[in-house]
């Protein structure tokens, strides 16, 4: 087949195509997914998602089961979201001091769970940080001497570090019949630094808004000591775009990460087994006689494999990587458009041009690769399309069971760990959701571009 | 003749059968000798704590004398194509040996008594699912062959593609979250309420624990059932004799029931049954989430316990029921349709 007519058959394709509102709106999502795989580390809060998604360090900063940041249009009683503070005024006070001023503007009714001093160090620094409230008093919440940093990342916890200051300060307003009951409280220092001081404390906090200001004072003296990096981490209760799962980590990101695995998967698989397929059909259709009823005996053996029981307790047995997983999908998949395409390539093979061929001395591989493949290919498209979420589907079910490749990402694993900690009964549907529906997209996606091929090129479905 | 036709097909699946029963064998030799071996051992340590009076160095003859016999016993001293073919005929002949730690409800281990107490209850899941989605399949399909391209056609065909990668577990977990923890309708899983009550509740009871797992799969098989059912009725429905069966004035549901079901029986029922056990297959993972005691359920059992004769065992089950299916579905086909049954070529 010539170039120029390939090209003119692809058009004439899209032509066709084009008229499928279901088939576009499926090239679309397409599109969009292996857009956001390319720029995945530009649209994903936390670029290292993919090769950390297991390294609790990496997330130990973040909220726990916090909900996305959205949801505070939905509630009356807003929620704080949790950010990160980086942009900080520096003065300097007196030998060897500066001041690192951060400005927070709180406007919510529910304080964070707690706020971090993150940065990296050298040499022994004392740190102390006070923070200035709207109604003009200054808390002094931590007091502390990093020593002997090597630039490595240090962490003040709030509510580690100050919870004594805190307290201290809400003694100043409280009651004294009340004291007894501050050391007992269950509210954080958070809570203490973004409520109003007023007596009854104990008894429900009152949130005050306006601008804060975060002074962390660092002490220079000694000839090593430097800070970089610094800043302050905001613990919100709810978090980013699709919060965070109860190992603080952050769903959106992993979601998008999840993204390329998932067309990988998706899409080698179905491309592989279906060549595959094809070109074992018309193998067996063109030699015929033995040949042919060897091949489709070996073929009968594969269509009676049950692939997914076979493939958990494969992946229980040897804890595969995911290319063993994708080779073993191919393993399953290609018996898939066998049977079509053997049955056409048997009428093709009986067209007379085949028999010209053969009377010029065509060999039976460039009959087969020549001939009769370019014929059958583009039938086997929408079998590509439709074996896509097949393959996506069955990753995500050993997944599930917790049998994925651990060194990745899968959306089938962000809801193997969903299930395992009990998401789906205590309602943390932001854990559950996105995964699951993401699949189901990535499905209906190829499916509505399979189902407008086939109606392409099986004209006979066509609706009257 | 049909009967030959028959025993071929009921031979050739159960040659196939034992065909995937080497296959296995051969694929988790390594892993399950491993366990046997384990076995072996436990048993060894066990009957020489039960010989206090002998001196340690009888109890070590003892022992390793006593790990040979076992090794005998259990073939493990034969060349590596001995002990496959062994096993295999093991499997073949339902000898799949002890758990090494799943019991049964009355604690029992023989692997073979918890595959049976757990299959009733997947078959009853599937009977009824079945049922449901069969008949409500070949209804919708042949409604929306009556009017292709008429807004009943276009949206359920439109469904059919949004929940045609649906994972059905991911629907299981989302109606789980819906009815059980939003609106407290339906229990969360599990086969009965603990306590059990007694009668008539008891049955009303497992059906109340069955309504979210049997909505789950009809949800999304019905769609699907519905669209294959429409595209063979719909490829019959332009066939010449339909034509002029209209032409001649026959009315329009003897031609849709009569004429068309007549030629479209045989490709409806083999594809209805071929989904369906599609769907059986993936269901493995969709009783794990209902958590109903089926098979399904099982391999999520055996692979959170380790339990390698158990996930063997429950392999080799499913396989032989999928092939069963696939040779029932064979002989349906071929009682349907007259030129296999008598006996011309197809």
């Amino acid at each position: 087949m010539k170039l120029d007519d390939a090209a003119f058959r692809l058009k004439e394709f899209w032509d066709e195509f084009r008229k499928e509102r279901n088939g576009l709106v499926g090239l679309g999502i397409l599109a969009a997914a292996i857009l956001a795989v390319f720029l995945e580390p530009l649209i994903i809060p936390y670029p290292e998602a993919s090769s950390r998604w297991r390294d609790i360090t990496y997330w130990q900063d973040n909220s726990k089961s916090a909900p996305p940041a959205w949801t505070n249009l939905f509630t009356a009683r807003k929620s704080a979201v949790a950010r990160t503070l980086q942009d900080a005024r520096i003065q300097d006070r007196g030998p060897g001091e500066k001041v690192y001023t951060y400005t927070y503007d709180y406007d919510y009714n529910r304080a964070p769970y707690d706020l971090l001093v993150r940065g990296e160090g050298s040499g022994n620094i004392p740190l102390t940080v006070t923070v200035r409230r709207p109604d003009g008093v200054s808390v002094e919440i931590v007091r502390y001497v990093l020593q002997d940093l090597a630039g490595q990342t240090f962490r003040l916890s709030f509510s580690n570090e100050g919870r004594s200051n805190a307290l201290e300060f809400l003694r100043k307003t409280e009651r004294p019949e009340n004291a007894a009951q501050i050391a007992t409280m269950s509210y954080g220092v958070a809570e203490i630094l973004f409520s109003k001081a007023e007596p009854d404390f104990v008894k429900g906090p009152k949130p005050l808004t306006g601008r804060y200001e975060i002074e962390v004072t660092a002490g220079f003296t000694d000839p090593r000591a430097s800070i970089e990096h610094m800043e302050i981490v905001v613990v919100g209760r709810v978090s980013g775009i699709l919060g965070t799962d109860s190992m603080k980590r952050d769903i959106f990101s992993g979601v998008v990460a999840g993204m390329k695995w998932a067309l990988m998967i998706g899409l080698l698989t179905s491309i592989v087994s279906v060549l595959v397929g094809v070109f074992y059909g018309i193998t067996a259709a063109y030699f015929g006689g033995r040949v042919d009823s060897v091949m489709m005996l070996i073929f009968d053996y594969f269509i009676s494999l049950p692939v997914l029981p076979i493939l958990i307790v494969f992946s229980a047995v040897y804890k595969p990587s995911i290319w063993t997983i994708i080779a073993a999908l191919i393993l399953f998949f290609w018996v898939g458009p066998v049977k079509t395409v053997r049955s056409m390539a048997l009428q093709i093979k009986e067209e007379t041009y085949i028999e010209a061929a053969k009377a010029l001395g065509a060999g039976h591989g460039r009959i087969i690769f020549r001939h009769m493949a370019p014929l059958l290919i583009p039938y086997s498209f929408a079998s590509m399309a439709l074996a896509v979420p097949g393959a996506i589907v069955y990753e995500s079910s050993v997944s599930l069971l917790g049998l994925g490749d651990a060194t990745i990402v899968s959306w089938g694993q962000i809801l193997h760990d969903a299930l395992g900690s009990g998401a789906v009964l205590s309602g943390l549907w932001w854990w559950v959701v996105p995964p699951g529906l993401l699949i189901a997209v990535m499905g209906m996606t190829f499916a509505f571009l399979g189902f407008a091929m086939d109606k392409i090129l099986h004209p006979k479905l066509k609706t009257r | 003749m049909y009967k030959w036709y028959a025993i071929k097909r009921i031979l050739k699946g159960v040659a196939m059968y034992a065909l995937l029963m080497f296959t296995f064998s051969a694929l988790f030799n390594t892993v399950s000798e491993t366990t046997l071996k384990g076995q072996i051992e436990e048993q060894v340590r066990q009957e020489s704590q039960r010989l206090k009076n002998l001196k340690s160095e009888q109890l070590r003859a003892f022992q390793i004398d006593r790990r040979e016999q076992l090794y005998k016993l259990y073939k493990l001293d034969r060349p590596w194509s001995e002990r496959v073919v062994s096993r295999a005929v093991n499997a073949l002949t339902f000898k799949f040996g002890r758990s090494t730690i799943i019991k049964t409800q009355k604690g029992e281990r023989e692997v073979i008594k918890i595959i049976l107490e757990a299959l009733p209850r997947s078959m009853l899941l599937f009977t009824t699912t079945i049922a449901f989605e069969i008949f409500f399949g070949i209804w919708l399909g042949l409604k929306k062959a009556q009017k292709p391209g008429g807004s009943l056609d276009k949206s359920t065909s439109f469904i059919t593609m949004v929940v045609y990668g649906l994972p059905s577990w991911w629907l299981g977990m989302m109606l789980i979250m819906i009815f059980v923890y939003w609106v407290k309708l339906f229990p969360s899983g599990g086969l009965h309420s603990v306590p059990t009550p007694q009668g008539i509740l008891k049955v009303l009871d497992l059906f109340w624990h069955m309504v979210l797992p049997i909505l789950t799969l009809f949800l999304i098989g019905f769609w699907s059932l519905g669209f294959v059912v429409r595209n063979i009725v719909l490829g019959v429905l332009q066939e010449d004799y339909i034509m002029s069966a209209r032409a001649r004035g026959v009315p329009e549901n003897k031609v849709l029931f009569g004429h068309t079901m007549r030629t479209a029986a045989p490709p409806l029922i083999t594809m209805a049954l071929l989904s369906l056990l599609a769907s059986i297959s993936g269901s493995i993972i969709f009783e794990g989430i209902f958590s109903w005691p089926g098979l399904g359920n099982l391999y999520w059992i055996a692979i959170q316990q380790n339990d390698i004769p158990v996930l063997l065992a429950d392999l080799a089950i499913t396989t032989g029921i999928y092939q069963a299916g696939l040779v029932f579905l064979d002989l349906t086909y071929g009682f349907l349709d007259p030129r296999i049954k008598i006996g011309g070529k197809a």
